[in-house]
């Protein structure tokens, strides 16, 4: 589960292109949307679709699922976990 | 017309009217200098690089005061640049001729006009905006927009010249110029008012030079 | 007292029509240019565009000339050579192709060649609102600088780059764009060039007097529009209060309407708070698809014929009401009598636009 949540950072950083941040920088219960931690919004979580994707072999039907599963790096790896 | 105010930002520091605030080591100098402003503010870190600088440059604009005495739609935004966003674009490209997919993060910067809306959200400013593009700096297109906004009775314009080009061998050209100017002063006709522009950037690009060749 | 700004039409170049004319008989006929065009987008996939089947290799360059071809069959070399005429290009992309060169650089020198005027081209490159600030930027020059014409050239192609953007965003509808629309599924794209003509003098048939203009910003999101249309609430009234004239005199607005859920829905929002929301309203985008940096000069032309022939235009695609707030949009194109019009545009780095012209 570590080990997925790590790589999950590294893909996120690349995914969305935030050169400013190391995976150290994301922790892992941090919100990923909204003004708090990453401050990324709907467009972003368009990302996320193509990252879960393209690297899990997840298709997410429902996008309006997406901001549960997407909230944190905890719960995008529990929610791969279960999926996979 | 009159500039009260000017900021330039680069890869080889960040000046205030004149004065070097910050010098960078870091490759990642918008990142640096967005840590030695002390900001907290994490949607910086999804912006392109117009954006990024723009929003930096602004930051040591409004340490001077002024533009946090404006109404909300009082500072008109009047930017431009050679290149519109062609460093962006040039990535966008490659997320889908060589990564797979199109990027919808990278999509929405392939718009020059995107960093005022940056500046405007930031700083909740409801005001005027319009990008130009033109081959070089052009002082006598900012003169004349600027006069034609004093006619039209605005008081405050915040200029900018920001570029971020990359060419064909990955090298990244990026500078920002921003003037606040107060409209209402009369104390200069247009063409000594571009006189003024080409020399204080003239100046700014001298003071770090080599930034423009890095 | 400042100078009067009037605004004639020059061209109009589009999948429905090349020259002012055809365009018009097009539009009184209810044809769209919107068609399914099969592989267009990224992974082959089919998307409903307005396209030009007849441009060659080279279509933004192509597009733009036969469109100044087109102009100097009514125009002057002498009004286009003047000194005191300069030329403005609004334009989202330029000539995408010359990436990683100047996408302008093209434009700048087919105007130059073509018109043999002297002045630098100013482009203005504003998201989807170009088109309506660079009108507003030519009337500026001709109240206030040393200046008797400018001609405002709005001109965009789709290209791969837009259209797979778009289609990155989910913004796409999978049939012809339904602005307003309580089925509207997203945005058509179209490609098109619109040339205008504003002046001090009344010099042509078609023109009408440009009265103010302005530009706003939401400051809510750089993609998504506001909810509550704060900037295009504050850009309507801004640029009523600078024309001089009261809300009722509007007779119709040309409204930016890009068949988006959230697009359209904020248009609805704004306009009910301008008190507007009884005015008749259309948008062009099921005729033209959204033609980005040109669609604001185009749908204004589109204006100027609705003030000329005391006629308003369908606005296509829409059936059912499908805003929060409900809007008069013209359901069916009919002789109405016209004269004072709105036009609104929104845009991509949450910038509005507006502008009012009358006859």
């Amino acid at each position: 589960m570590s080990e997925l949540k790590e790589n999950l950072k590294a893909q996120i950083i690349e995914q969305l292109s935030l050169e400013d941040l190391t995976p150290a920088d994301i922790k892992d219960d941090a919100p990923l949307f909204g003004d708090e931690g990453l401050g990324l919004d709907s467009i972003d979580a368009l990302e996320f679709i193509v990252l879960l994707e393209s690297n899990y072999g997840i298709k997410i039907a429902d996008p309006s699922k997406g901001r549960e599963i997407f909230h944190s790096v905890n719960s995008l790896a529990a929610f791969i976990e279960s999926n996979q | 017309m009159k500039i009260t105010t000017s900021s330039y930002i680069s890869a080889a520091g960040a000046f205030l009217n004149g004065q070097q605030k910050f010098t960078f080591r870091e490759t990642n100098w918008q990142k640096e200098c967005y840590q030695q402003l002390g900001l907290d503010y994490p949607k910086f870190h999804k912006m392109d690089h117009l954006s990024k600088m723009t929003v930096l440059a602004t930051e040591l604009i409004y340490s001077e005061g002024h533009l946090n005495a404006l109404m909300d739609d009082e500072p008109e935004l009047l930017f431009a640049n050679a290149n519109a966003s062609q460093h962006t674009d040039m990535k966008f490209i490659e997320s889908y001729t060589q990564q797979g997919n199109p990027s919808p993060s990278l999509f929405v910067y392939t718009l020059p006009n995107i960093l005022t809306g940056e500046l405007a959200i930031r700083h909740k400013w409801y005001g005027e905006n319009t990008f130009f593009i033109t081959p070089q700096f052009d002082s006598s297109l900012f003169a004349e927009r600027l006069y034609h906004a004093a006619r039209k009775g605005g008081n405050w314009c915040l200029c900018g010249w920001v570029e971020s080009k990359v060419d064909e061998k990955n090298k990244v050209t990026e500078e920002c110029f921003l003037f606040l100017v107060a409209l209402t002063d009369n104390t200069a006709d247009r063409s000594s008012f571009a006189a003024a522009l080409d020399e204080l950037l003239t100046n700014y690009r001298n003071g770090n030079s080599g930034n423009l060749n890095r | 007292m400042e100078n009067k700004v009037f605004l004639s039409y020059g061209t109009l170049v589009t999948p429905i029509g090349i020259g002012i004319d055809a365009n018009f008989h097009s539009l009184k006929n209810g044809i769209s240019g919107i068609q399914q065009r099969e592989h267009s987008g990224f992974k082959q996939e089919n998307w409903f565009l307005s396209t030009l089947d007849d441009l060659s290799e080279n279509r933004f360059d192509a597009l733009l000339e036969k469109a100044l071809s087109d102009l100097k069959k009514s125009y002057s070399e002498t009004v286009l050579s003047a000194p005191e005429t300069r030329f403005i290009l609004s334009s989202t992309k330029g000539n995408i192709d010359n990436l990683p060169g100047d996408v302008f650089s093209s434009a700048r020198g087919i105007i130059h060649r073509q018109t043999n005027n002297p002045n630098d081209v100013i482009v203005i490159s504003n998201a989807c609102i170009s088109g309506v600030i660079a009108i507003n930027t030519a009337a500026d020059y001709l109240r206030y600088s040393d200046c008797d014409n400018v001609i405002v050239i709005g001109i965009d192609i789709v290209s791969d780059f837009v259209l797979f953007g778009f289609q990155s965003l989910f913004a796409l509808s999978d049939e012809p764009a339904r602005p307003f629309d309580k089925n509207r599924k997203g945005i058509s794209l179209g490609e098109a060039c619109g040339i205008i003509v504003a002046s001090r003098e009344k010099t042509h048939t078609s023109a009408v007097e440009y009265l103010a203009g302005a530009s706003s910003n939401d400051a809510n999101h750089i993609s998504g529009p506001s909810r509550t249309g704060e900037g295009l609430f504050r850009v309507v009234n801004k640029t009523i209060e600078r024309a001089g004239i009261h809300r009722s005199d509007i007779d119709f607005i040309s409204a930016h309407g890009t068949g988006t859920l959230y697009n359209d829905e904020m248009e609805s929002m704004a306009f009910t708070r301008c008190e507007l929301q009884n005015t008749p309203v259309n948008s062009l985008k099921g005729f033209f698809g959204h033609t980005l940096g040109a669609a604001g000069v185009i749908e204004v032309i589109v204006c100027m014929l609705s003030l000329e022939h005391q006629l308003l235009f369908e606005s296509k695609g829409f059936e059912e009401t499908g805003t929060t707030q409900e809007m008069n949009i013209i359901q069916q194109t009919h002789a109405a009598p016209v004269h004072t019009v709105l036009k609104t545009a929104s845009g991509f780095g949450g910038g509005n636009a507006a502008l009012l012209i009358r006859k």
